[in-house]
């Protein structure tokens, strides 16, 4: 313990100690008071024992007929005594009866009663005291009672005397105006419409509906103004009325304005103003109701939207509309109906136009304007619905008008009329008309035949082409099924066809008919599906051409192609047994030749020896020749072997093979392609042409070359010699059989034949280009992808 | 001004700050009595205000909220003082609405000389009560905090909103409104 505490603590001991001893100062001052008030109190109450006998007689007949009930009870609440206020009011008279108190409080207030009455005996006094009692006559009151105890004169309570107020009224009222209160904060807090109180504009109290449509809480409310939430232009508005409001002018007023929600949006709200006034006649605050109006007008908005729809509608409807109300008073017209009768004032002027005085006016536009008005009349006194109306206009035109009349719960209010422009759909009509006749007219007249059955085949047209064909009129094939006079051969296939007709399939196919007159004739018929307006399959139509004359034509056509085929054979086979036949004599004047020559060299002089070589020769080109015509007829699209060739290799097995003068030379300008293609025909191909080059070459050098080009669909060859040349005229003969310009004897003339035929075989091309003395070129082409 | 509510309020300052706080205000107000009291004696209004005053300076707190919790501390001395009083009531409500009629009776049987507050009912319903506090002294802070103690005491409690109608606090209307 420090010194500081220690002093601390002694002063506060200290003080402690003087506090006891002014304490006991105190008690021993007051023991002394009350001794002496004791003393006192003894002498004085005697004294007012004396002064209390003598005044309670006199305050007993005071309180005996004071206006309020009075009543003094015992310990155990019997009535002592009691004035005639409490006699009337209790219905209880003590004189007569004991009246015990207690028994009177309802049974509610019996425990505060009891209460009460503790506090009452130890306080001495109790005031407010409120129960419900019940009187004699049963009714049920409320009552405040004052009260206070009477002591004996040793201070021992012995009685009660109190004052009884009725105060059933007052209790009630409380309680309506609880009740009332209660209702109203019910009202307010649920009410669907917003609820704001609020003074010189400040919010004091807004209801749970409000806090919602604005989505402030009620605290943040509480410390807006009303113009804090209202839209600029509408708060200006809304101020002038509360200014009128505010200097009395204005009680009440509704308007329709915007408030700001707390996230920014609009609400329109009908808004119902109302002044409280206070009793003084000055405005203590407003009352604002607010009801929600964004549907309304959302709704509205539609309704004008939806409206304006309808009236465009009209105003742009293709027909005229004229709708009047009983007195034939214009109530809604369109721009149409004003141009059909060329008015020119606009429709919204024409409102409330007579139409008695119009028709009279317009009827000059009419054929027959006096039966228009008439028809008018008509249809008017009738008041039954008229629909289809033809007017004929001065101008051509023609018109359609309906009339229908209105009622509304069975009264007439008025009909309308609508008018339409037909002119156009007549004329149209008219047309059809004659393009149907020029139709027709075709028809009748063409040179197929045109036959129109009905589902069963029962014929309904025929052209009169079908009945030159047929070899029967009309007559005698209207009404008949078709199968029953027009014979096919084959019964199954019209069947067939028309079934397929049923089923909406058109097609064409050919026939074998019997004519009238026997003949047999061939026809090809194009048959369709014939349907109603509803699209129905209603029967078929068949379109016929007589085809006996090209049937036979083809039929010769294909015995032609046959023949020819048998007699190609032939000749190839001709040309295979002739060739082998040949050759082998051939070779036995060959034998016998070289015979002669061996065995007698020595006999022959010269001349007879060079005949003999002569000899030879002829019958080595013979033999070529035979050798060449074999290959010729040899070549034909059907022995075609097609693989894989390597063109480079071909040229340099031609090469190897034939015989090349040494001073030619023979070179390939650039890799040729390998082609799909028979290697034998490529062979005598390229052989053909290049032996043909290296020979009539008589330069110092000579020079063959290959080359080759692609094009889209062909690939391209040329073989280019620096020869002789070959002279203009022979440039289309060369490629003929046994044509030939060389003298030589190696020259048989039919290697370009062969080239020929080999280009043709792949669907090529030859041709050459030569200059004399200069050499040639000889061009070929092979189809690609053969 | 009744003795307890000084003895008390030094109870309070020692067990909330001290001894040393005690006598430091002791020490600063400058009082006649010389900080000797008795709860049976009676003192100066002034030295209250004093020592008021300088325990707020002390100890950094606003005098209200002082008040204010002394009114909490001296519900419970009071209360042990004269348990017979509160025992006689079974809701604080009651409590309340008793103050004038039954225990200040009681207080003026006790202390003649006791000045006490006023406290007129306005209006009372089964859970609420309204009624206007006035004194010269204007500790009704001090008074809020004997009600909401009083609430605390009968293991309840209550919205109590005042609303002075007098500025210098003389005159008090206290709305209580008892929670559930």
């Amino acid at each position: 313990m420090d010194n500081k505490e220690v002093i601390l603590l002694k002063k506060a001991l200290e003080r402690q100690k003087k506090a006891r001893i002014q304490a006991e100062k105190i008690l021993e001052s007051k023991s002394h008071e009350l001794y002496n008030t004791v003393h006192h109190l003894k002498q004085e109450n005697s004294k007012l024992q004396h002064l209390l006998d003598e005044k309670t007689s006199e305050l007993d007949g005071a309180f005996i007929n004071i206006i309020d009930p009075y009543v003094v009870m015992d310990l155990k609440f019997n009535v002592i005594n009691m004035n005639n206020s409490a006699k009337d009011f209790l219905g209880y008279d003590h004189t007569k009866e004991e009246i015990n108190l207690a028994k009177m409080v309802h049974k509610d207030y019996v425990d505060y009663t009891v209460k009460s009455f503790n506090f009452l005996i130890e306080v001495g006094t109790l005031k407010n005291y409120r129960a419900k009692i019940i009187l004699r006559d049963t009714s049920e009151k409320h009552v405040q009672i004052n009260a206070n105890m009477i002591y004996d004169p040793t201070g021992k309570p012995i009685a009660a005397q109190g004052i009884i107020r009725d105060i059933s009224q007052e209790t009630e009222i409380k309680h309506l105006l609880a009740e009332q209160k209660k209702q109203q904060d019910i009202i307010v807090e649920n009410s669907p419409l917003g609820i704001v109180l609020s003074v010189d504009g400040k919010i004091i109290k807004a209801n749970p509906s409000f806090s919602k449509l604005v989505g402030y809480s009620e605290k943040e409310l509480k410390i807006l103004k009303v113009s804090d939430i209202s839209a600029t232009d509408t708060s200006k508005a809304t101020q002038d009325l509360m200014d009128k409001m505010n200097t009395g002018k204005l009680d009440n007023f509704t308007i329709t304005k915007q408030y700001i929600r707390k996230n920014g949006t609009i609400l329109h709200a009908k808004t119902n103003v109302s002044a409280v006034k206070n009793f003084k006649g000055e405005v203590e605050f407003q009352v604002a109701m607010i009801e929600d109006i964004s549907k309304e007008l959302e709704a509205e908005e539609q309704l004008k939207a939806s409206e304006n729809r309808l009236s465009t509608l009209i105003l742009n409807l293709q027909t005229g509309v004229l709708l009047e109300d009983e007195h034939r008073k214009i109530a809604l017209t369109n721009q149409l109906f004003c141009d059909l009768f060329q008015i020119s004032a606009s429709p919204e002027e024409l409102i409330g136009a007579d139409c008695a005085i119009s028709a009279e006016q317009s009827k000059e536009y009419f054929k027959d304007p006096e039966a228009f008005v008439k028809r008018i009349d008509e249809v008017l006194g009738n008041q039954k619905m008229v629909v289809g109306d033809e007017l004929e206009m001065l101008d051509g035109r023609i018109l359609e008008r309906d009339y229908i009349p209105i009622f509304n719960n069975g009264r007439y209010t008025g009909h309308l009329w609508t008018y339409q422009d037909v002119t156009l759909r007549r004329n149209y009509k008219r047309t059809l008309e004659a393009q149907r006749e020029k139709y027709s007219s075709i028809i009748a007249n063409m040179n197929l035949g045109l036959i129109e059955v009905d589902n069963d085949d029962v014929v309904q047209m025929v052209n009169h082409s079908f009945c030159q064909m047929s070899g029967y009129t009309e007559k005698e094939l209207l009404g008949q099924k078709a199968v029953d006079i027009i014979k096919p051969l084959d019964n199954k296939i019209v069947h067939e066809k028309n079934q397929k007709r049923l089923k909406g399939h058109s097609d064409s196919y050919e026939v074998k008919i019997a004519h009238k007159n026997g003949e047999l004739r061939h026809w090809l018929i194009s048959g369709a599906p014939r349907y109603n307006e509803s699209g129905a399959v209603v029967g078929s139509i068949g379109i016929h051409l007589d085809i006996t004359e090209q049937k036979h034509l083809q039929l010769q056509k294909e015995q032609l192609l046959k023949e020819l085929e048998s007699s190609n054979r032939g000749l190839q086979e001709y040309a295979h047994i002739v060739s082998h036949d040949l050759k082998s004599p051939l070779r036995s004047i060959s034998a016998l030749a070289s015979w002669v020559k061996e065995d007698y060299h020595e006999i022959l002089d010269i001349n007879g020896q060079n005949q003999l070589q002569m000899m030879q020769e002829k019958i080595e080109g013979m033999d070529k020749l035979i050798d060449g015509i074999l290959n010729y007829s040899s070549i034909n699209s059907q022995n075609l072997e097609n693989e894989m060739v390597d063109l480079n290799s071909v040229i340099h097995e031609i090469r190897e093979i034939i015989f090349i003068p040494e001073h030619v030379n023979v070179v390939i300008m650039n890799t040729l392609p390998v082609l799909n293609s028979d290697r034998t025909k490529m062979h005598q191909l390229f052989q053909n042409l290049i032996s043909n080059a290296v020979m009539h070459i008589p330069k110092k050098e000579g020079l063959v070359k290959v080359s080759s080009e692609e094009t889209n669909t062909h690939w391209q060859f040329s073989i280019e010699d620096n020869g002789i040349g070959i002279p203009k005229e022979y440039h289309e003969k060369i490629f003929k059989i046994f044509q030939s310009i060389g003298e030589g004897e190696r020259s048989t003339g039919i290697g370009l034949s062969i080239v020929k035929k080999i280009v043709d075989l792949y669907e090529g091309d030859i041709w050459l280009e030569s200059e004399e003395n200069k050499g040639t070129t000889f061009y070929f082409t092979l189809k690609k992808n053969l | 001004m009744k003795g307890i509510v000084f003895t008390e309020f030094m109870e309070m300052v020692e067990s909330s700050f001290g001894l040393e706080v005690v006598d430091e205000i002791i020490e600063k107000s400058n009082l006649e009595s010389e900080g000797i009291y008795t709860s049976i004696g009676s003192y100066e209004f002034n030295e209250m205000v004093s020592l008021i005053t300088n325990l707020s300076d002390s100890v950094k707190i606003d005098t209200n909220t002082l008040l204010h919790t002394f009114g909490y501390y001296l519900f419970s001395s009071l209360g042990k003082a004269h348990p017979e009083v509160i025992k006689s009531y079974t809701n604080p409500l009651g409590l309340l609405y008793s103050i004038e009629d039954h225990i200040h009776v009681h207080v003026k049987k006790l202390y003649p000389d006791a000045e006490l507050p006023s406290f007129k009912i306005l209006e009372k319903t089964d859970h609420s009560i309204s009624m206007i506090y006035s004194s010269s002294r204007g500790l009704y802070r001090l008074a809020h905090g004997l009600i909401e103690k009083c609430f605390e005491h009968f293991n309840s409690s209550a919205k109590v909103s005042y609303e002075l109608l007098k500025e210098d606090g003389t005159e008090v209307k206290f709305d209580i409104v008892q929670n559930g």
